[in-house]
């Protein structure tokens, strides 16, 4: 049986094949030579991303890619499909990964356990996250969501401190719970649709009976904001962000959250058909409480990794405000959220990375003694910074397209609440980065014990930093990828246009 | 949950320590109420639910002489949606790596056992081993197949743990990581295969191969579904 026969080609199915697979067998070997762990796992992270890269040129030349798994049409069997949206948060993954990648090399140098352990397991998560981007098929993204809970608990408990196990295992609790809640929603869809695949559920969905369609949404729908932390689901984010590794830290911020968010978006978008306006106006209000909450949180902590932690928390808020806009007519909020979420990616990747070099060197993130530390790291502060310059959303940062898209429909809407609340999360977002550097700038009291930092970590911080600044310069590149609606189009090109990006 | 993390002297009162104190009696009530409404709401969905939509057991009949078995269940596993069970092999693998990741073993070798365990496994272990065999190929044409060959394999594993049979040791070394992935490796190698093939597609077996791969896949996957589940009985790192 072909690949697919309404297919344009076979670049983007053999590249699928490639995103999914590769990462899984550099997981294996890894397993299997944990004295080469480290230069195993940094070949494959190199193929899984050029694999990547391809995949994305192919979706853009060609438009979305198929394969039917099996050789299986779609009720039977399994589907994957790469769209834009897919490829796009494959691309962000892909960025973080290969230089987090780079990273940990340096940083697990010296602890032959973490190392050992990190890189299988890593690769595994890299596998769950490219095999749920490509999946179009609710039960398989569910075998996909537990493969992606398992290995990010097992990555988090990976410093073995008590701190590090007291977060793992809330968070594996909290995932398993959001799992079991979706599952429950696809269960319910199969007892009315007969089918789980993506496209034949949003072709059943309207005809099918209300109540318990309604509950499979809700069910679902609630698992997975559980697994992206949307406020007030957001306790077991800090202690299980914060405690981990740096790189861990980085990948469960930067990626794992988006994850679930990703298939929350596919859900309402694709499946759901737009979903209820007052479903959409509860998620604004949690997000915009998520702003508020997790940045004035952010700016309480006196740890810099629990800082960060909060600051992700208060930028998952973000994305959930383009829900409401969304429903209400402004399809450019979807971009600006998606736009939100690969600089959210970007930027908190290199943050948590900066945060790892600081520990490193000063043996501790208490940020009231950070002093001195930007004469001694200046990668790693100037990284920082950049990093700051897109969560606060400033130009020309991937954040500030982001916010600035959201901002659009919101005026266009007439929301005023909304757009309070964006710019109000904007400074508090100055407030806590600045915090940060002003501390880092201040001369040392004293002469402190310090380590060096190799710079490999140095330069992997400053690199995903300035990804997240180029994404701003990127919008008319990119913005193809992210159209959820029809009239995004017209107005994320005026403002590439405008802004003379 | 019931650990406490180090709190930094630092710690300010929104910092994660607080979690951990538990909540306020009121705070509590509140949550059991919520849960309450929710699993009622629950109660009310599955009562209100209508007819089952006809599944997928009739294109499963129609499709089922292009499987190479003739077991529904088999058919699906290991067929039809074979990339499910591919996904779920890892998530057994990525159990045991979390659970190495974590700690050592207690070891086997110290299990004392009664006169009743000391004779126990000479009796069980070679019938069980062959049980397994006979379910694995049962499995074809009736209800059996890997997992369940594997959850055997895995009881005698368990079963030689507790009576402290020692075990060779080369059995602790890289044999028994390559027999935990061994499954994966088939199942995806003979995946990605298929997908070279001219016409293929990942996990595509020609229906004339069809039970030889099945076959050979669910071979691998017992081995390694046997030694994850002793190994995670284990609980470490050997």
């Amino acid at each position: 049986m072909p690949l697919d026969p309404s297919g344009p080609g076979l670049a983007g199915p053999a590249w699928m094949l490639a995103v999914v697979f590769l990462p899984l067998a550099g997981a294996l070997l890894c397993f299997l030579l944990p004295r080469l762990a480290a230069p195993v796992g940094l070949v494959a992270a190199a193929l899984t991303a050029a694999s990547t890269l391809a995949l994305t040129l192919a979706v853009m030349a060609d438009g979305t890619a198929r394969t039917q798994l099996g050789g299986w049409a779609a009720p039977l069997g399994i589907l994957w499909r790469a769209d834009g949206l897919s490829v796009a948060l494959l691309a962000m993954t892909a960025a973080v990964g290969v230089t987090v990648s780079l990273y940990a090399t340096a940083y697990f140098r010296n602890d032959e356990h973490e190392r050992t352990f990190f890189w299988p397991l890593w690769l595994l998560l890299w596998t769950a996250l490219n095999a749920l981007f490509v999946s179009a098929d609710l039960f398989n993204l569910y075998v996909t969501l537990e493969l992606l809970g398992f290995a990010a608990a097992s990555l988090t408990a990976l410093g073995g401190s008590a701190a590090a196990l007291t977060g793992a295992i809330r968070y594996l609790l909290v995932s398993v719970l959001g799992s079991l809640s979706y599952l429950l929603g696809v269960a319910l869809i199969y007892h009315g649709c007969g089918t789980v695949d993506l496209a034949l559920v949003a072709a059943c969905v309207p005809d099918a009976p209300r109540p318990a369609m309604q509950v499979a949404a809700g069910a679902m729908i609630a698992g997975l904001l559980l697994k992206t932390a949307l406020f007030p689901f957001h306790f077991w984010l800090p202690p299980a962000h914060g405690s981990a590794p740096a790189p861990v830290s980085a990948v469960l911020s930067a990626l794992v959250v988006k994850a679930s968010f990703y298939l929350v978006l596919r859900l309402w978008v694709d499946v759901l058909g737009g979903g209820g306006r007052w479903v959409a106006e509860l998620l604004g209000v949690l997000g915009a409480a998520a702003v508020l909450w997790g940045s004035v949180l952010a700016l309480r902590q006196e740890r810099l990794k629990l800082l960060i932690a909060y600051s992700t928390v208060a930028q998952v808020g973000y994305l959930f405000i383009a829900f409401p806009l969304a429903v209400a007519g402004g399809a450019v909020a979807w971009t600006g959220a998606l736009y939100l979420a690969l600089a959210h990616g970007l930027a908190k990747a290199a943050m948590f990375l900066s945060a790892g070099n600081l520990l490193r060197f000063g043996g501790h993130d208490r940020i009231a003694e950070l002093d001195s530390a930007v004469h001694r790291l200046p990668l790693t502060l100037t990284a920082f910074a950049l990093a700051g310059v897109s969560i606060m959303g400033l130009p020309p940062s991937g954040g500030f397209i982001g916010k600035w898209l959201l901002l659009e429909a919101a005026f266009e809407q007439e929301r005023f609440g909304l757009v309070a609340v964006i710019l109000l999360g904007g400074v508090l977002a100055a407030a806590y980065v600045f915090k940060v550097v002003g501390h880092a700038f201040t001369p040392a009291a004293r002469e402190r014990r310090i380590r060096a930092v190799p710079p490999g970590m140095e330069w992997s911080a400053l690199l995903l930093a300035a990804a997240a600044i180029v994404l701003g310069l990127t919008l008319p590149l990119i913005s193809p990828l992210l159209q959820l609606g029809p009239a995004s189009a017209a107005s994320a090109v005026t403002l590439a246009a405008g802004g003379g990006a | 949950m019931m650990l406490r993390p180090r709190t930094d002297r630092q710690a300010g009162p929104a910092s994660s320590a607080r979690a951990d104190k538990g909540l306020p009696p009121a705070a509590r009530a509140l949550l059991v109420l919520a849960l309450l409404a929710v699993f009622a709401g629950l109660v009310l969905a599955v009562l209100s639910l209508s007819e089952p939509a006809p599944g997928l057991a009739a294109a499963v009949d129609e499709r089922i002489d292009e499987s190479g078995v003739s077991h529904p269940v088999t058919a699906v596993l290991l067929n039809f949606r074979g990339y499910d069970t591919l996904l779920e092999l890892v998530v057994l693998v990525l159990a045991v790596m979390g659970a190495w990741s974590v700690g050592r073993a207690r070891g086997c070798a110290g299990n004392v056992p009664g006169p009743l365990l000391r004779q126990l496994p000479r009796l069980m272990a070679p019938l069980m081993v062959l049980v397994a065999g006979y379910l694995l190929w049962v499995g074809a044409h009736a209800p059996g197949g890997a997992f369940q060959a594997g959850s055997l394999l895995g009881g005698v594993g368990i079963l030689l743990c507790l009576s402290g049979y020692p075990l060779p040791g080369w059995a602790n070394g890289p044999a028994l990581r390559v027999s935990a992935v061994l499954g994966v490796a088939v199942f995806a190698a003979l995946g990605v295969v298929a997908a070279l093939l001219p016409g293929g597609a990942p996990l595509d077996w020609p229906p004339a191969q069809a039970k030889t791969l099945i076959l050979t896949i669910e071979l691998a996957a017992m081995l390694s579904i046997g030694v994850v589940l002793a190994a995670l009985f284990a609980g470490g790192r050997p």
